[in-house]
């Protein structure tokens, strides 16, 4: 094997390249890795260590027998909502060849062009009501706790796609000009609730609340 | 066939994916998206469906680089899923406080690189995915879990004094660490060998390290040749240093362990 030092490897790759060599490492793998990159010895020495306790906890190359179901858990979702935003924010840095910042001015809200009417139609499509898509409409529900596959229906239904959206949702909570209801204070941006709490709490009818929360799992 | 992988090993090769990888892939390519979709969900290797996840990475990443956003959007949370299964066994609710945050931390970070891949560009750590997934998925998690744990409680911590007296001898304790991690593999000495790591994992990060150096790596403790790479250069301290983080491990070991394992 060559033993060439070359320390300028970054530690992720390093990792990565003595993760790939070995199931389980050896005194003679972390030996020759801690020569080839003395810098990264120590993390290396750790990162051995930690494999070898790791195995306690069953092997390495298997994934468990048992099957993964349908539903979605929390984690995933969660996963998938940053998943969403982080790619709606990658598309547009290489659109534009620089960093895309997602302030309130730069993001497209696609519930602007919605008149009363549109408003109303899509409350009913997305089995909610106007005080719900008004939460939507002004980024008051945590992006990270609205499910995937609400996303997708409002994307469906707006005819928007997936990351227009879910970069509307991560934009910083705004106040909106045009309103739905009557009100006697002037408006504000509120803080963000997660969509289980705006749930709760829009007035939304037993069907409503059920069906929303259903998407959750 | 399947697009060529990017990224170089240390000796500046192209890392290939496994023959088998390769094949699941070519026969994966033509089908439809139901068929994908049915198949990336078979988790049994001995079911001719079966999907290996270096396949499903290798998918997901054609997926987005063709933006079909509808197919990534269907089949990276069954890749999250099946990820979320291996870390339900190597990270349990009952091995760190407030776990299932932990999973949902790993998870989060890793559907993060398939929104950053870029294979024409910098970007190409999902290559080392293609390859050997388990591998580079406990690069990528064990970092993660070793901050929670550093933030967190051990949750199991050294027991009190054994007061029926029954704690191992300490000549008894360095036996079985220096025998344990000599054997060849077998179901009886897997279940004795893991018990072991467990009670090691329980002890003081340095403590745990001076044990694995010595006992499972085999390395010395120290050496007079300046060139040879010992426990002692691994840690960065001196020979004594590790001597004494040695006693104190096996002491705290004779506690932890029952003496009447030795008779397994």
């Amino acid at each position: 094997m060559s033993m060439n030092v070359s320390d300028s490897t970054p530690l992720k790759d390093v990792l990565y390249a003595f993760s790939m060599a070995q199931t389980v490492p050896n005194a003679e793998l972390l030996d020759d890795f801690a020569r080839r990159y003395p810098t990264h010895a120590a993390a290396l020495t750790d990162f051995a260590v930690s494999i070898v306790l790791d195995l306690a906890r069953g092997g390495d190359d298997e994934e468990p027998a048992h099957a993964i179901g349908s539903t979605v858990s929390k984690a995933v979702s969660r996963a998938m909502s940053r998943f969403q935003n982080k790619l709606f924010e990658v598309q547009q840095s290489r659109a534009t060849g620089g960093t895309f910042a997602a302030t309130q001015g730069d993001v497209v809200n696609p519930f602007a062009t919605l008149d009363r009417k549109g408003f109303r139609q899509l409350a009913e499509h997305l089995n909610c009501n106007a005080v719900f898509v008004q939460m939507l409409r002004d980024r008051e529900i945590e992006p990270a706790t609205i499910p995937p596959r609400f996303t997708q229906k409002v994307c469906d239904e707006l005819g928007v796609p997936m990351e227009l959206v879910a970069a509307h949702f991560a934009a910083p909570p705004q106040v909106y000009g045009g309103q739905y209801y009557k009100s006697t204070e002037k408006p504000r941006a509120s803080t963000r609730v997660s969509f289980e709490e705006a749930v709760k709490k829009s007035g939304l009818t037993d069907e409503q609340r059920t069906y929303l929360i259903g998407l959750l799992s | 066939m399947a697009r060529a992988l990017t990224k170089k090993d240390q000796d500046g090769n192209l890392y290939t994916r496994p023959a088998f990888v390769e094949e699941k892939i070519d026969g994966a390519l033509g089908q439809d998206l139901p068929t994908l979709l049915r198949r990336s969900q078979v988790t049994q290797k001995s079911n001719p469906d079966f999907l290996p996840l270096e396949c499903l990475v290798h998918l997901i990443r054609e997926f987005r680089r063709q933006d079909d956003q509808h197919a990534m959007s269907t089949f990276l949370p069954v890749l999250l899923r099946r990820c979320e299964s291996i870390l339900k066994s190597k990270v349990p609710d009952d091995y760190l406080p407030m776990a299932e945050d932990v999973r949902e931390e790993i998870l989060g970070e890793f559907s993060l690189l398939f929104a950053e891949d870029n294979p024409q560009g910098a970007t190409t750590e999902l290559d080392y995915y293609e390859c050997k997934f388990f591998h580079a998925f406990r690069t990528f998690r064990m970092p993660i879990i070793e901050r929670a744990r550093a933030e967190r409680e051990p949750l199991v911590s050294l027991p009190a004094e054994d007061k029926s007296g029954e704690e191992q001898d300490i000549g008894e304790v360095l036996s079985r660490l220096s025998e344990e991690f000599r054997q060849p593999a077998t179901q009886i000495h897997h279940a004795s060998r893991n018990e072991l790591l467990r009670a090691i994992e329980t002890l003081p990060r340095d403590q745990a390290k001076a044990v694995l150096l010595c006992y499972f790596f085999g390395f010395s403790e120290e050496s007079e040749d300046p060139s040879e790479t010992t426990a002692a250069t691994l840690c960065g301290v001196t020979g004594r240093t590790i001597r004494n983080r040695l006693g104190r491990a096996v002491n705290a070991l004779s506690k932890i362990l029952k003496k009447e394992d030795l008779c397994q």
